[in-house]
């Protein structure tokens, strides 16, 4: 352990030429790499996700992510309980976008079920809904990212829009979180009176708002410094391993299932240019950097806000449930379908032999391909920027394990 | 200058003939270090709720309401009563003996330093020549503090935030000592009740600040410094607790934990007096010139107002502090060590250059 | 293009490892909505494919000038029934490039579950076929990284298979 150089040689002499024309000394000295476990009990895992790092110092050389913490069996439950019965259990992997979990379970069950009709109103309440969750999904992804690099406030403030936001949902559906309330076959209840007018003044607000967050966080030279260029995601990389949502079009891939696949209203809407979709351009640094992923999170909230607005000009009285009987018997049949979640592509793959069960539901959360990213994002980025690089991948624990 | 303490002072007038003077000195000595240890504890149980409050409204909330009644003003007691009663955990395998003595060595540096502050015109606990010197000397030993709890935890965060913190302790303290070598040129002393004294004069005004344009620039780097010196936020690195869990305090709970804060506020606050004496006028301001005219300069009254006015400038700049912390995201390792040694310290060589040059033309206020 | 422009280039090309199509009930000619539980089955088309060639196959999906199926988005299996031979290998291939999707059905007989990994071909498949190894006990010949993903690494059994029998506890848990 001596760092005395040997013999006549100079330190000079001694040092090694790396490839990257850097020049090594003490070569005599010997250190290991520190093995970090990183969670499951760590702030900045948001859940209980566990990594195992090895760190040169602050330079982290390898990562291996562990998941199953919060496995809960959502895919064997599905299997063993009747069709209606298994929503509430879609609620609870991604925690965050409860509601468009549900449509996304809903429309891959009425995709095997040829004879249904939603009634149009149900469609906007549906659209009207999955689009104030994503708002309230991202302003999470905003403010915990805000917190994972050190800023506090934005945390607050992104809480203060989602706490109305959710106070909508308990209006409309009674449950705060876990909503259960876009049904197979429609929606479970019409919107109270009122409700429709004050979600129109929610966007009103919020328009307001998010302004205070650009000027606040995302534009902020400090976290601007801390996450441009930072955890790079080149476009065939983003591909390669799957990657969909906010994720893949921060990293420059012009797609977003809600135009490009439309379902429900979406392509009613695309006729109107009712939205549009943001993609990362490399602003502040390398493209598909953490800032551009949240740089699209954040100007998302505003595209849905625009949908919102469509669905509130042209929403009128009607039913909200389609024909649904008491006891669900879905016709045999099998069939994939993917929705735009917050988070990107979540698909559910569902299969009926023509009974009260189904034979399969399989949940393709889109956290779990967001997270396998890590393996080969964290080596050679500092202990700070292993914390930028998880934040920005927006990863709900609740969905990566089920 | 009188070597002597005011509590041995007052001691020296009130005690029988016959006492043995070493009596008189050791019992001044344990007076005057109560006094400091209560002071300074209200102090950050002020500060600490003031922290709680300001972040609390910054936030959109409201903060502690409930404990003591009026806004809750009893929080940081309840809270200093629960720490007390909490079970002292040594984890297993730590270096129990470096671990006890972490935060006692912590509180030890920032008590020591704090000494050398003064409260009032004429009121100090301990009237140093080198009192600036002192405060930066003693207050710096609180990183070995800090290294010996990150080191003793035997945990890997621990750690890694003992390793920040004696980096960017080793980065600061250059910048920290160079900027105020700007405001020493202009009123040449390291006394900071001398120094407070030498800015009278302009209607209360005559604060160094506007003796010399660079030492306005030498403030801001002042400032900064102290921020990364006293692990305040963006600069709150060893600590970070979206990073490194808690950093050098991640296994610390209860009283022990509580020293950690208690060192921080107390340096948090003590940076702010040495900003607040030698760029802002110390005790000068026009209020304590209107009191000084008044009632005299040894009236109690004059002392309060002097006093006061040091508490609020040094309490505005904790409050500015808190107000970045609550506003600004974290840097990162690599940008706090650029930025202290590319940035901070020749700006503040260049401070000093240019405040001698001017101090050479104008050789105006220094006496 | 839609599923039946797919397949035809699949066949044109003559993708290795192609069967033909299951399709569904909607697609048989004669055939009516709910008319009788034997009419076919609902929901999507998919491409049969030998499972032991879906890697050239899935090669050619990503390719090929007209597929271009640049995204695999999941892979799993499923196991109809307890006394089915085969579990189904379930594919999902998007292209960003050209708007299109394709679902993949592989019959994987239960006596011999070995299929090759598609890892090299899609990255994304890593994780996918470590979760479908530990829940139906498919080895991925060639696999990088064949741990658990999930579930611990100690478990006994693959839970999602329809003979899976409930553990009564587990390290001294009790599970029921």
């Amino acid at each position: 352990m001596s760092a005395e150089p040997q013999g006549s040689m100079t330190l000079e002499e001694q040092a090694r030429v790396l490839p990257t024309g850097e020049r090594e000394f003490f070569l005599d000295v010997h250190t290991t790499d520190l093995e970090v476990n990183f969670g499951p009990q760590h702030p900045a895992t948001h859940g209980v996700m566990r990594i195992l790092m090895r760190a040169d110092g602050e330079v982290i050389t390898g990562a291996q992510p562990h998941l199953g913490y919060l496995h809960r069996c959502a895919e064997k439950i599905g299997e063993n309980v009747e069709w209606l019965q298994y929503l509430p259990y879609t609620d609870r992997y991604d925690y965050l976008a409860a509601m468009n979990n549900n449509l996304g379970y809903s429309m891959a069950v009425e995709a095997l079920m040829p004879g249904l009709e939603l009634p149009r109103r149900a469609h906007m309440i549906r659209t009207i809904c999955a689009e104030l969750n994503r708002i309230g999904s991202h302003l999470i992804a905003f403010g915990t990212y805000g917190l994972d690099i050190g800023a506090f406030t934005p945390f607050f403030y992104a809480f203060r829009e989602r706490e109305w936001m959710m106070a909508l949902f308990e209006k409309i559906c009674g449950a705060r979180l876990t909503y259960s309330y876009i049904r197979i076959g429609g929606v479970f209840n019409d919107a109270p009176p009122g409700w429709l007018e004050e979600v129109g003044r929610f966007c009103d607000v919020f328009e307001e708002k998010w302004k205070e967050y650009v000027d606040l966080l995302v534009m902020n030279q400090i976290f601007v410094k801390r996450t441009a260029d930072v955890g790079v995601i080149p476009k065939e990389m983003a591909l390669d391993f799957g990657l969909t949502g906010p994720m893949l079009r921060g990293s420059g891939v012009d797609f977003d299932l809600r135009r490009d696949m439309p379902y429900s209203l979406y392509g009613e809407m695309l006729k109107d240019n009712a939205f549009d979709v943001i993609v990362g351009k490399g602003e502040k640094g390398t493209l598909g950097d953490c800032w551009d992923r949240t740089y699209c999170r954040v100007y998302e909230m505003m595209e849905s806000i625009k949908i919102v607005r469509w669905c509130l000009e042209r929403i009128e009285p009607g039913p909200v449930l389609g024909d649904i009987p008491k006891v669900l018997r879905i016709p045999p049949g099998e069939a994939y379908v993917g929705i735009e979640n917050p988070r990107g592509e979540l698909g559910h793959y569902v299969a009926s032999d023509g009974g009260k069960v189904a034979t399969r539901v399989r949940v393709r959360g889109p956290s779990f391909t967001n997270v396998s990213v890590l393996e080969d994002l964290l080596p050679g980025a500092l202990i700070a920027d292993a914390i930028a690089i998880i934040g920005s991948t927006d990863v709900v624990i609740g969905e990566t394990d089920r | 200058m009188d070597g002597g303490n005011v509590f041995l002072t007052l001691l020296q007038k009130i005690a029988p003939a016959g006492v043995p003077s070493w009596v008189l000195v050791l019992s001044a000595c344990l007076i005057g270090i109560g006094i400091l240890v209560g002071l300074v504890s209200v102090l950050v149980m002020f500060a600490v709720w003031l922290e709680r409050k300001v972040s609390g409204h910054i936030q959109c909330r409201f903060g502690p309401m409930y404990a003591g009644g009026w806004h809750g003003w009893a929080q940081s007691l309840a809270d200093g009563i629960k720490l007390l009663a909490k079970e002292d955990l040594i984890p297993l395998g730590a270096d129990a003996a470096l671990f006890v003595l972490a935060p006692a060595i912590m509180l030890a540096a920032i008590f020591g330093a704090m000494a050398a502050m003064p409260l009032a015109p004429g009121v100090y606990f301990a009237n140093l020549n080198l009192g600036l010197f002192a405060i930066l000397a003693m207050s710096s030993m609180t990183t070995i503090g800090v290294v010996m709890a990150g080191w003793a935890s035997n945990s890997k965060w621990a750690l890694y935030g003992a390793m920040r913190e004696a980096a960017q302790v080793v980065a600061y303290e250059i910048p920290l000592g160079i900027s105020l070598l700007v405001p020493l040129m202009v009123i040449g002393t390291l006394n900071l009740g001398e120094a407070s004294a030498r800015q009278a004069g302009w209607f209360g005004m005559h604060w160094i600040l506007f003796q010399n344009p660079f030492v306005l620039p030498a403030s801001i780097l002042f400032f900064t410094a102290a921020l990364a010196e006293t692990k305040r936020a963006p600069f709150d690195l060893p600590e970070s607790e979206s990073e490194l869990v808690a950093g050098f305090m991640t296994e610390y709970s209860g009283i022990r934990w509580s020293f950690f804060f208690l060192e921080e506020y107390a340096a948090m606050f003590l940076m702010s007096v040495v900003g607040a004496v030698f760029f802002f006028g110390g005790f000068e301001s026009p209020f304590t010139h209107i009191a000084r005219e008044s009632f005299g300069s040894d009236s109690v009254a004059y002392q309060v107002v002097a006093g006061g006015t040091l508490m609020t400038k040094a309490m505005f700049g904790v409050f500015l502090m808190m107000w970045i912390r609550w506003t600004l995201p974290r840097v990162r390792i690599d940008q706090v060590m650029s930025m202290g040694y590319k940035y901070l310290t020749p700006l503040a060589l260049l401070c000093v250059l240019g405040a001698g040059i001017w101090e050479a033309i104008f050789p105006g206020a220094t006496p | 293009m839609n599923f039946d422009g797919i397949h035809d280039r699949l066949r044109v090309i003559q993708a290795p490892g192609l069967l033909g199509a299951d399709l569904p009930r909607a697609a048989i000619p004669g055939a009516k909505h709910g008319e009788s539980k034997d009419a076919g089955r609902g929901g999507d088309a998919f491409v049969l494919v030998d499972p032991q060639k879906i890697v050239p196959f899935l090669h050619v999906c990503r390719d090929e000038d007209r597929l271009r199926f640049d995204v695999l988005v999941d892979l799993s299996a499923t196991d109809p029934k307890a006394e089915d031979p085969n579990l189904w290998i379930n594919i999902n291939l998007l292209s960003v490039e050209r708007r299109q999707r394709l679902a993949i059905k592989a019959l994987l007989p239960k006596a011999d579950l070995k299929m090759p990994s598609s890892t090299a071909i899609y990255r994304a498949a890593q994780w996918h076929e470590r979760e479908c190894a530990e829940m139906f006990g498919i080895t991925f010949v060639g696999h990088p990284d064949p741990r658990h993903v999930l579930l611990p690494d100690d478990w006994v059994g693959y839970p999602l298979r329809k003979d899976y029998v409930f553990p009564k506890e587990y390290h001294g848990i009790s599970c029921e």
